[in-house]
C-alpha cells in the first residue's frame, strides 16, 4: 500500500473543518482521504495500491477534481499526479523538513488564483506582414555575403539570413505583445511566467497569479487587448489552482 | 451545433488540466520521465529517495548500517 | 468541478482544441523504450538533442552573420557547415524514419532553450 499525496494545504485555525470536508469525499478508485500534518502544514493523502493507479486520465482528472474542491476551502498547492510515498511517517517527516518553504509558497499564493493564456496566429501570415512592414528584407546582404565564392553557399546563407530575419522580426513582435499585456498586468498586481513560439501557431503560452478579485477585471483586460490585436486568438481559462506557482525543490 | 461547443470547451478545458495535473504542481522527484517495459521510473525514483531518507534517519540516531 | 474553464475566447475552438492538444499531448512527452523499440526509441532521444543542439549552434551563428562582424571567408565556411549539418540530420531523420513531429520530445527546462 503507499500513500497518494493530492496537496499541501495550509490550516491555520480549523483543522475540523479539514476533517469534516475529507470524510465527505472520496479519492481516487474511491479511496477514503485523511490528512497527514505537521505543525500548520497539512497534506491531503489517500492509501493507494500501486494496480489500482494505472496511468488513465480519468484517474487523473478525478485527482485534479479532489484539489479543485479542496481549493475552494483552503489555500493549497497542488501535488503532481503519482506523488507516492510509503508510510505516513515518511511524510510527516518530508512536511517537517520542507516546512518553512512550504509555509512561503503557501503564503504566495494565499487568496490567489491561477489563469492561463494562451495566444495563437498564423506564423506564415504573420510573418508576411511583418516583413512587408519592415525593411529588413530590402536590406542588401553585406558585402561579406555577396561576395562568398562559392555560389552554392553563399546562396544558402543569403536563405538562412532571411529566415533569420524573419524570425527575429516574429521573436520582436512577440516580445512587444508580452510587453504590452504585462503592461496591463500591472496594474492587476500579477504575477506572469511567459513562454514564447511554443509552437508556430502557439506564439505565446502564460499563465498569470492575482488576487481572486480581479478575475472580472483580468477577463474585462483581455476583452481589451483582442480588440487590439485582431490578428490574434487570445484562449484564457481558469481559474485554477497554483499549478504553475509552485517553488519548492523537495528535500 | 451549440453542443459542439460545449464539447470543445470541455475537450480543452481536460487537455488544460490535465497538462496541469500531470507536468506542473510539487514534485517529489525528478522531471524527465523514462518508461522502460511500461514501467515509469519515475516510481523507482521515489523509491531509491525514499531509501536514502531511511539511511539517513538511521545514521541520525546513530544506529549501525550494516550488522556486523 | 467546473467543466468548463474557458474565460474568454473568440474564434473556431476546434482549431484551437487540436493545437491545444498538440502542446500538451503528454504521450508525445514520455519516451516509452520497450524491447520492440529500443533502437528508434533510443535514436528519438539522442536525434532529438542532437537537433537542440543544431538548431541553437545555427541560430547563434545566424545572429553573428547577421551582425556583420565576420568576413567574406569565415561566412563562406559558416555556410559549408552549417548546410553539412543540416543534410547530415535529414540523412538522419530519413534513415530512422523520423519526422520533425516525432523530434519535438518534452526536454522540460532544456527545450526552453530554443
Amino acid at each position: 500500500m503507499d500513500k497518494m499525496i493530492y496537496s499541501i494545504l495550509a490550516v491555520k485555525n480549523n483543522p475540523e473543518k479539514l476533517k469534516t470536508l475529507l470524510s465527505g469525499m472520496k479519492g481516487i478508485a474511491g479511496t477514503d482521504l485523511y490528512e497527514v500534518y505537521f505543525d500548520q502544514i497539512y497534506a491531503v493523502v489517500s492509501d493507494i495500491n500501486k494496480t489500482d493507479l494505472i496511468n488513465d486520465k480519468s484517474n487523473a482528472i478525478q485527482y485534479a477534481g479532489v484539489i479543485e474542491i479542496l481549493a475552494q476551502q483552503f489555500t493549497l498547492l497542488p501535488m503532481r499526479f503519482g506523488s507516492l510515498m510509503e508510510s505516513t511517517d515518511l511524510i510527516t517527516k518530508m512536511l517537517e523538513r520542507n516546512h518553512h518553504e512550504f509555509h512561503q509558497n503557501l503564503q504566495k499564493v494565499e487568496n490567489k488564483y491561477e489563469f492561463g493564456l494562451k495566444v495563437f496566429c498564423d506564423s506564415e501570415k504573420l510573418k508576411a506582414e511583418l516583413r512587408a512592414r519592415s525593411e529588413a528584407d530590402n536590406k542588401t546582404p553585406a558585402k561579406a555575403i555577396s561576395e562568398i565564392k562559392n555560389s552554392m553557399y553563399k546562396n544558402y546563407m543569403i536563405k538562412k539570413l532571411k529566415e533569420h530575419r524573419l524570425e527575429e522580426l516574429l521573436l520582436t513582435y512577440v516580445d512587444s505583445v508580452i510587453a504590452d499585456i504585462t503592461g496591463y498586468l500591472t496594474r492587476l498586481n500579477a504575477v506572469n511566467k511567459f513562454k514564447k513560439m511554443a509552437t508556430e501557431t502557439t506564439i505565446i503560452d502564460a499563465v498569470f497569479l492575482l488576487d481572486k478579485e480581479r478575475k472580472d477585471a483580468l477577463i474585462h483586460t483581455f476583452g481589451d487587448l483582442q480588440n487590439q490585436y485582431t490578428r490574434l486568438k487570445f484562449v484564457l481559462t481558469g481559474p485554477w489552482p497554483p499549478y504553475n506557482f509552485v517553488e519548492i525543490t523537495i528535500k | 451545433m451549440h453542443d459542439n461547443i460545449i464539447d470543445r470547451s470541455k475537450d480543452i478545458t481536460i487537455l488544460e488540466l490535465l497538462d496541469r495535473v500531470l507536468n506542473k504542481g510539487v514534485i517529489l522527484t525528478g522531471d524527465i520521465v523514462i518508461s522502460v517495459a511500461d514501467i515509469d521510473l519515475v516510481y523507482v525514483g521515489v523509491k531509491l529517495m525514499l531509501s536514502s531518507v531511511e539511511t539517513m534517519e538511521q545514521l541520525k540516531s546513530g544506529k549501525s548500517l550494516v550488522e556486523k | 468541478m467546473s467543466e468548463n474553464k474557458i474565460l474568454f475566447n473568440t474564434g473556431q475552438l476546434e482549431e484551437l482544441s487540436e493545437e491545444i492538444g498538440r502542446l500538451t499531448n503528454n504521450e508525445g512527452s514520455k519516451l516509452k523504450l520497450n524491447p520492440g523499440n529500443a533502437d528508434s526509441g533510443l535514436a528519438k532521444l539522442v536525434l532529438t538533442l542532437v537537433e537542440l543542439i543544431r538548431k541553437l549552434v545555427e541560430k547563434q551563428a545566424m545572429r553573428r552573420v547577421d551582425g556583420g562582424s565576420l568576413t567574406e571567408t569565415e561566412n563562406e565556411r559558416l555556410g559549408e557547415t552549417l548546410m553539412k549539418l543540416e543534410m547530415k540530420m535529414e540523412e538522419l531523420k530519413k534513415h530512422f524514419n523520423l519526422t520533425d513531429r516525432d523530434l519535438n520530445i518534452n526536454l522540460g527546462p532544456l527545450g526552453d532553450l530554443m
